[in-house]
């Protein structure tokens, strides 16, 4: 069972530090709000899908793009129709008119968010969720929140190999799970109910187990793992908070 | 008269890799125990009759009916399964709850499923704990109360997927005389089961199997006789089986009593 988003292919991307991953897709992400400006906005979402696409991994997030469509098809209504500003009319869909405005909001706002998209595709596609990890907690991130993380991402395949187990069972005591809405809204207590019961007891188990060994000791813990070597290390992620603070310096002068 | 029949039954959850190879068995009537090392393919096999998963190839029946005609639910009243872990079941507050839940959801009666599940109760020795919550219970209670889950339900075939997994003495000897009287009642019992102690004192028939294929199949003291296949699958004699070799006997010995019948006869 696959136990992350994590797409292991062999790239320069790939091979780059997860903390200047991070920092990328953390700037990348704010900076078009900072600077209200949709050539800006544009270029770096073209750096984030560049990047996506040297990481080879511009293909996983098509069906996430995909998904954020019903979004971004409201934005452009909701803006393109109603927006206050609007008084210069564009076209008419029927009786409905979409004004300039609006319009132009609105294509900052899907820029900005396919942008945020991409970014984080790179940081989540392309990067060992162990290695981020480690590396956050190397920096002085406290071991708690690593493992609050790495838990997150592992308990989805998890439950829903449990589910699957527990769909079993009920459905060898007879229980209908396919059909009609009220079947299936009849069977959700069944499923559901052992689920978090053993989630829950889980939770302790796993607690208990963490603490023998040690987890919360007050020494200072060293790494099983060696350390790997990795590109585009410290100056980078310099570079990045850099932009970052430039951008805001600009915005305060603007 | 209860029967299991396959033909030709393969199965793989992905093209690549084949979990279970060509299987053609005809289970009836006989308290039967498949082993084999984990990743044999019992858990699938079982999977398969119940209906949980159709076959790749091939085609299986429960009492005359192909299982590719009917969801799980279906056939839930012919063919009842014991999950392993009580708590991919347990949902309600009480057990007495729990165990009506299979009853009902397959169409019996308010007083029908009661009186079922209280009798099934009474199979394990639980009625006294009918008023409690399963949570409370221990696991080896627990997982008597997913036993009679199914009991109640009335099934012509039932099947155990490891059983004594957290039973003392008290719960193995306590199945052992539920299978048997099951078996006496005329229901076919199926297991799957790594105790080889307990295979070896409870079923008459078994199955031995190994990377997806039956490699051994018959009565269980013929079985356990064929000492090299069983080392083949990976699997371990029965301990009173090592014991007899200790004191050279070479016949097959299956239960303690046998061991000391043939010692005194020394």
């Amino acid at each position: 069972m696959k136990m992350t988003l994590y797409v292991a292919k062999n790239s320069i991307v790939h091979k780059s530090d997860p903390i200047t991953k991070l920092t990328y897709c953390l700037v990348a992400a704010i900076v078009p709000y900072i600077i209200p400006n949709h050539l800006f906005a544009f270029v770096i979402m073209l750096l984030s899908i560049s990047l996506l696409l040297l990481g080879k991994v511009f293909r996983k997030m098509i069906p996430i793009y995909i998904l954020s469509l019903f979004l971004l098809i409201t934005i452009v209504i909701i803006q393109g129709i109603f927006h206050p500003d609007n008084v210069t009319p564009l076209f008419m869909l029927g009786p409905i008119t979409f004004y300039q405005e609006g319009l132009l909001i609105a294509s900052l706002l899907i820029i900005r968010i396919i942008n945020m998209l991409s970014a984080f595709g790179v940081v989540i596609l392309t990067t060992q969720p162990d290695d981020l990890i480690e590396a956050l907690v190397k920096k002085g991130m406290s071991p708690r929140i690593g493992y609050v993380i790495g838990s997150v991402l592992q308990i989805i395949p998890q439950m829903s190999s449990m589910v699957g187990t527990i769909m079993d069972a009920q459905r060898s005591r007879g229980l209908e799970t396919e059909g009609k809405l009220s079947t299936r809204i009849k069977a959700f207590i069944p499923l559901i109910g052992p689920v978090i019961m053993n989630s829950l007891i889980a939770t302790r188990e796993r607690s208990i187990a963490l603490e023998i060994r040690g987890f919360n000791s007050k020494r200072k813990k060293t790494f099983l793992r060696d350390e790997k070597e990795f590109l585009f290390g410290k100056p980078y992620q310099l570079l990045l908070i850099l932009c970052f603070i430039g951008a805001i310096i600009w915005r305060i002068f603007q | 008269m209860n029967e299991i029949k396959t033909e030709n039954v393969s199965f793989s959850y992905d093209q690549k890799t084949i979990v279970l190879k060509d299987i053609n068995l005809t289970l009836a009537n006989k308290p039967t125990a498949i082993i084999g090392q984990n990743g044999a393919g019992k858990s699938t096999l079982v999977k398969l009759f119940k209906g949980l998963l159709k076959p790749t190839e091939g085609d299986i029946w429960i009492n005359g009916k192909n299982t590719k005609e009917f969801t799980a639910a279906q056939l839930a009243s012919h063919i009842g399964l014991v999950f392993q872990n009580p708590g991919d079941q347990i949902f309600k507050h009480k057990v007495i709850d729990e165990v009506m839940f299979g009853p009902l959801n397959i169409g019996q009666s308010r007083e029908k499923a009661y009186q079922n599940s209280i009798e099934a109760l009474k199979k394990v020795h639980m009625e006294k704990y009918k008023d409690e919550n399963p949570y409370d219970l221990n696991l080896s209670q627990q997982k008597l109360v997913t036993i009679a889950s199914i009991l109640a339900m009335d099934p012509p075939i039932i099947i155990f997927d490891e059983p004594t997994i957290g039973q003392d003495d008290f719960g193995k000897e306590l199945l052992k005389n539920l299978i048997r009287d099951l078996a006496a009642e005329g229901k076919l019992v199926l297991t799957i089961i790594h105790d080889m102690d307990f295979v070896a004192e409870t079923f008459e028939r078994t199955i031995v199997m190994n990377q997806g294929e039956v490699i051994l199949d018959g009565p269980t003291r013929e079985v356990f006789a064929k000492e090299d296949i069983i080392k083949l699958a990976k699997l371990d004699l029965p301990h009173v089986m090592q014991m007899a070799k200790v004191f050279g006997i070479e016949e097959t010995v299956l239960t303690v009593d046998e061991l000391i019948t043939r010692l005194q006869r020394i």
